[in-house]
């Protein structure tokens, strides 16, 4: 077996100075190439434990190595967020004054890519999420479904090792839905990519190989 | 607004200096001798034939500045000059003729006297005395064009300073060779104080900027601009502030997509510096819009020229960049700081 990708652990985090405590001691170990559904109910901890794994948040206490080395010490957070992990939201959070292509450009702007290579990398990946026709729409133009897709194209932007998607059908109907995850599963085999993917419902945790629950913080059988 | 304000007074007492130095070009003075302040009228006019006598001097002429009210509205600098000061060579009759000396005669300059309305032959009343306006002029500048020049003794009687004036024009006999035109000058200057003690013998150019007219105008203008510009930093600050907050789910949305701290600190500064930019820009027209509407206006056409100091649009410029700068700072930083998860939960 190789070495684990992501490396959780004894991962704690707590908000309100320890009155509310998210996680309470998280072991977890994700390889690289897998696709990881984490489910679980309305608080349990799940998102949270997806922004530690991001890099968006610290933990209380305990550690996330990436490649063996721990975020926020070893390896720069936004240096992590910006070259090795993709991000899918359930509000898709596009940036509603920019095109399609321009959102796309946004995490390669971070990357300090250039202009033109820029400009044909968001077209291509547009084109790879089937939104070829709809470039130089805003947000506020496009559908639900044509958003997250603008949205994976984006989490791609800059080649990642690890997509995390957190309810990327949350705000989708069921076709919709479907297709979202036909293309996150689609681009995860092609790409030989990690896709951590936060749900809470049960036929989607059951499509991904490995399905790990969380309840009050803590992984459950 | 502020650097509108900056433009408008800077520009106006630049346009000022420039005014008074195209009066000492366009007269040929090299040296004016003086006590301490610009207005003082203290020298003995005897102290013009001490200057004279000096090998370097070629002439030199005593005279007095005053600023008078003309009308209630109205009021110009007048100069009290001898009838054969070399100073008359920067005038032009247009019409009538050049004063003479011991009469109550008058010369005025031809935008005051398109303002006050008066030709040659008319009456020009000063301090409740009369006098004959005999010659109208084109100065060599716009401080000229609104003046009135009188005879010295007329202006020491009404102003009870008989024998004194305000300063003594000196024009310089040409450089002996080998001699560079500074050293030149330096050595006049050192010969006409060891003449006159208690006296001061300055270069006209730095008579022109260095004199208490001016720098009273350059005072009131820096810090009038500076006040308009505290005003307008606070007036981006809060712009910005608001921009921020109202931003803070799009600035937690590039923090997710790997934006460092210091490119989202960018990007806000360089919104600030964009809006400083803009109002400037808005500014230098208001501000240039003011100077041309005062030159044009008879209350303010004496002593406010049109002429536009080119770099002063670099300078506005430069202050419009640097007040989005610090008005930005804080803004930027403290939007550049919030922790992505927690502006991406901002509604």
């Amino acid at each position: 077996m190789t070495d684990p990708i992501l490396e959780v652990r004894g991962l704690h985090k707590s908000y309100d100075e320890g009155r509310i405590e998210a996680l309470r001691g998280v072991d977890l170990s994700i390889q690289a190439g897998e696709f990881l559904a984490i489910s679980g109910h309305s608080g349990s901890g799940k998102s949270t434990l997806l922004h530690l794994l991001g890099g968006l948040d610290t933990p209380t206490s305990g550690s996330v190595l990436f490649q063996g080395k721990q975020l926020g010490s070893a390896i720069n957070l936004d240096a992590y967020r910006c070259h090795h992990v993709g991000f899918v939201f359930q509000a898709f959070y596009l940036l509603p004054t920019l095109c399609a292509v321009e959102n796309v450009q946004a995490p390669m702007l971070a990357a300090g890519k250039s202009h033109g290579n820029r400009r044909q990398r968001a077209e291509s990946l547009l084109c790879e999420v089937g939104l070829e026709h709809r470039t130089c729409q805003r947000p506020n133009q496009l559908s639900a479904g044509e958003r997250q897709r603008v949205a994976i194209a984006r989490a791609l932007a800059n080649d990642p090792a690890i997509l995390l998607a957190d309810e990327p059908t949350g705000n989708l109907d069921s076709t919709n839905s479907a297709r979202i995850m036909e293309i996150l599963t689609g681009i995860q085999k092609a790409r030989g990519m990690t896709l951590i993917v936060i749900t809470h419902e049960e036929e989607i945790a059951n499509s991904a190989p490995r399905h790990i629950r969380i309840h009050d913080g803590r992984i459950v059988p | 607004m502020a650097i509108g304000a900056f433009v408008g007074l800077v520009g106006f007492s630049q346009a000022f200096e420039h005014e008074w130095l195209r009066i000492y070009s366009s007269s040929g003075i090299d040296i004016a001798v003086i006590q301490q302040t610009f207005l003082n009228t203290n020298i003995d006019e005897s102290a013009a034939d001490k200057v004279r006598a000096l090998p370097s001097v070629a002439k030199a002429t005593p005279m007095i500045y005053n600023v008078m009210d003309l009308t209630p509205d109205v009021n110009a600098l007048v100069y009290g000059w001898k009838a054969d000061s070399f100073e008359f060579q920067s005038l032009r009759i247009l019409s009538g003729r050049p004063f003479h000396d011991g009469h109550p005669e008058v010369m005025l300059g031809e935008l005051l006297a398109s303002n006050l309305n008066k030709q040659v032959g008319d009456t020009l009343t000063l301090e409740g005395a009369s006098f004959s306006v005999v010659g109208i002029y084109h100065g060599g500048s716009a401080l000229e064009a609104g003046a009135v020049i009188m005879p010295l003794d007329q202006l020491q009687q009404l102003s009870s300073l008989q024998g004194k004036v305000s300063t003594i024009h000196v024009q310089l006999r040409p450089a002996p060779a080998g001699i560079s035109s500074d050293a030149y000058l330096k050595r006049a200057e050192e010969q006409i104080e060891a003449a006159l003690p208690g006296l001061r013998a300055v270069p006209a150019v730095e008579r022109a900027s260095n004199n208490q007219l001016v720098r009273l105008a350059h005072a009131s203008a820096w810090g009038t601009s500076s006040i308009a510009l505290l005003i307008g930093i606070l007036g981006i600050a809060n712009t910005m502030a608001m921009s921020v907050f109202e931003r803070t789910r799009e600035i937690g949305i590039l923090r997710a997509l790997g934006w460092k701290h210091w490119q989202v600190l960018l990007l806000i500064q360089m919104e600030a510096v964009v809006l400083g930019l803009g109002g400037g820009i808005l500014g230098i027209l208001v501000g240039w819009s003011a100077l041309h509407l005062l030159s044009a206006l008879p209350e303010t056409a004496s002593i406010v020229s049109a002429s536009f100091p080119f770099e002063l649009i670099f300078e506005a410029l430069g202050i419009a960049v640097l007040a989005g700068l610090i008005a930005g700072a804080l803004p930027a930083w403290r939007g550049a700081s919030l922790s992505p998860v927690e502006a991406l939960r901002h509604d």
